[in-house]
């Protein structure tokens, strides 16, 4: 099976030849540190906004020669060149959300452009960009239908809270609820617009990312989460799963109070299971690995950053044991692999799952 | 009763509703103290409770966010013309390089809630604006952490306040999502609060041990 094949299958809760490797997603420091391992003339760490060129074509053959290195079966694409600098630290993407960057993470929203139902008369909701996507045209072209192409598409929470500010959105539920319900309907059509877009450049499978949990509970409520969110996202699965398409559910946190409806809506998969939160494998196995796929696991809050290669490689064995058994197993880290964790640990995991990954390995008693 | 209504009126986050209870009990003759700790720290200690165990969620904290500090804007300069002292000072902030706020503004409402005087000094607060706020009156320094990245910060300030030779005059709290007891163990911090209302009772129990050693 080649790379592409043994996602679909996992995805669909069957089991491949092995179990299948994928980055969700992946900072410049690893990017960098992972890729000394394997090229050279590789640029300083530094935000991929302030590359030139030529480090960003490094950048960018260096990631899909990671993924071709370490067998790594799905790649995670995702929009480029959505956002505009308006200054060294801030920038603005197509919607007119203003983020201040940072040196120890993602660009963080700040400036949010409809806070009020009367903002939504003067504003103007953007198009789908089809030159946004090129990222996923290049990774078609490099692989060849070798692997399989992710698609990683913010959902509708986080589409509302970054127009909004997330505490006005939060206020606004009990306040003006239409208003939520606009602003959360207008961001579904460009998400339905851009599917569109995405399924005719080949897209293999949409991952919605719509973080909505923390290590304790779901951010909002399940009934809100239904109202406000969910209704919104089960159209884009169902969107997509008519165009063939695989869809995967990511978000961090404690899914468990929001996990019946998660099923419920028709999704393949699970990521990024985060262990801290009590989304520990082999309960999540237990509870609905018959139903969807699960991505992820493998800790990067403290093992990754913080571990020796050994505890890498025993927790990417347990992983596979306690979730792998009859397929529906992808193996990728707890969350990105973002500027914290250890290059050599995520070559650990990359490594481990080849390792006890084998299923005619697996199956023998 | 009237301190009931108050409690009950802050959960649902009528902020018209709790200034109107507020002025009438005040007109009743009851002390802005009573209609303090009766009425709105008991309102605020249900509703922590109640997001301690998932009844209640983050935009129903907000919601009571609200009408406390609708009700504190009335009460404050009451409460100052009485002479009344809070429960203590707490320095409060996300840590250098971070700018996530939500879950420092819940625990600055938490503590508010429970009578303590909050110097906020923000998001991606540099250790020396720590340092800068802490004076003999501060009995706590806070601090929050959304990022793993940005977590290492904590410890770092809490260098600064070694180096300034403040440490050993305040408490030190951890907590955010990067954040686990391990990790504030770690860095040497006196304290961790898992969530905004853990991150209250902490408090109270940091400054009661504190006056007891004294």
């Amino acid at each position: 099976m080649n790379g592409k094949e043994r996602i679909l299958k996992a995805l669909a809760v069957g089991q491949a030849d092995r179990v299948p490797l994928y980055i969700h997603g992946i900072n410049e420091a690893p990017i960098i540190g992972i890729g000394r391992h394997i090229t050279e003339g590789l640029p300083e760490v530094k935000d991929f906004r302030k590359m030139n060129d030529a480090e960003k074509f490094k950048m960018l053959d260096t990631l899909f020669l990671i993924h071709e290195t370490f067998e790594v079966d799905g790649f995670s694409a995702f929009e480029i060149g959505h956002e505009t600098a308006l200054d060294d630290q801030y920038i603005k993407d197509e919607f007119g959300v203003v983020y201040a960057l940072s040196d120890f993470g993602l660009p963080v929203a700040k400036g949010h452009p409809v806070k009020e139902a009367s903002d939504l008369a003067r504003y103007a909701p953007p198009a789908p960009d089809r030159g946004h996507l090129l990222l996923l045209d290049l990774a078609r072209d490099r692989f060849k239908g070798e692997k399989a192409l992710f698609w990683l598409m913010r959902g509708t929470f986080v589409r509302c809270w970054r127009l909004m500010g997330m505490e006005n959105m939060m206020l606004k539920m009990f306040d003006d609820p239409q208003f939520v319900h606009q602003v959360a309907r207008m961001t579904l059509d460009y998400s339905l617009a851009q599917l569109d877009l995405l399924a005719d450049a080949g897209l293999d499978v949409l991952v919605i990312e719509d973080d909505i949990a923390d290590k304790n509970f779901p951010l909002i409520s399940p009934a809100q989460f239904l109202e406000f969110v969910n209704f919104y996202n089960r159209r884009i699965v169902e969107a997509a799963h008519q165009k063939g398409l695989k869809v995967v559910r990511h978000s961090d946190g404690n899914l468990w109070p929001l996990l019946d409806i998660l099923l419920d809506s028709g999704y393949d998969g699970l990521n990024p299971l985060e262990p801290q939160a009590g989304m520990a494998l082999a309960k999540v196995k237990a509870y609905c690995g018959d139903r969807l796929c699960l991505l992820g696991n493998i800790d990067c809050i403290d093992l990754l950053p913080n571990g020796t290669p050994q505890e890498v490689d025993a927790a990417v064995s347990q992983a596979i044991l306690d979730g792998g058994k009859g397929g529906g197993l992808i193996i990728c880290s707890s969350n990105s692999l973002h500027p914290g964790v250890d290059p050599d640990n995520c070559i650990a995991m990359f490594e481990a799952t080849r390792k006890y990954g084998c299923y005619d390995t697996l199956s023998q008693p | 009763m009237i301190l009931n209504r108050i409690l009950e009126t802050l959960q649902t986050g009528d902020v018209k509703q709790i200034a109107k209870l507020i002025g009438q009990a005040l007109d009743s003759g009851m002390t802005p103290e009573k209609v303090l700790s009766q009425g709105l720290i008991a309102g605020m200690d249900v509703v922590g409770q109640k997001f301690q165990t998932g009844e209640i969620y983050i935009p129903h904290m907000l919601l009571a966010a609200r009408a406390m500090h609708a009700a504190l804007g009335i009460l404050k300069p009451l409460l100052a013309e009485s002479g009344n002292a809070p429960a203590g000072r707490v320095v409060l902030g996300t840590v250098q390089g971070d700018h996530h706020d939500i879950g420092k503004n819940l625990v600055s409402t938490m503590l508010e809630g429970k009578g303590f005087e909050v110097i906020d000094v923000g998001i991606d607060a540099l250790p020396e604006k720590f340092v800068a706020a802490v004076d003999e009156t501060v009995q706590i320094v806070a601090m929050s952490a959304l990022l793993s990245t940005t977590a290492p910060f904590m410890g770092k300030t809490i260098e600064a306040l070694e180096r300034a030779g403040v440490r050993k005059h305040v408490r030190i709290m951890a907590g955010g999502g990067a954040v686990t007891q391990a990790f504030a163990d770690s860095i040497g911090a006196d304290a961790y609060g898992a969530d905004a209302a853990a991150a209250a009772l902490l408090a109270m129990a940091l400054v009661s041990h504190a006056k007891e050693s004294r």
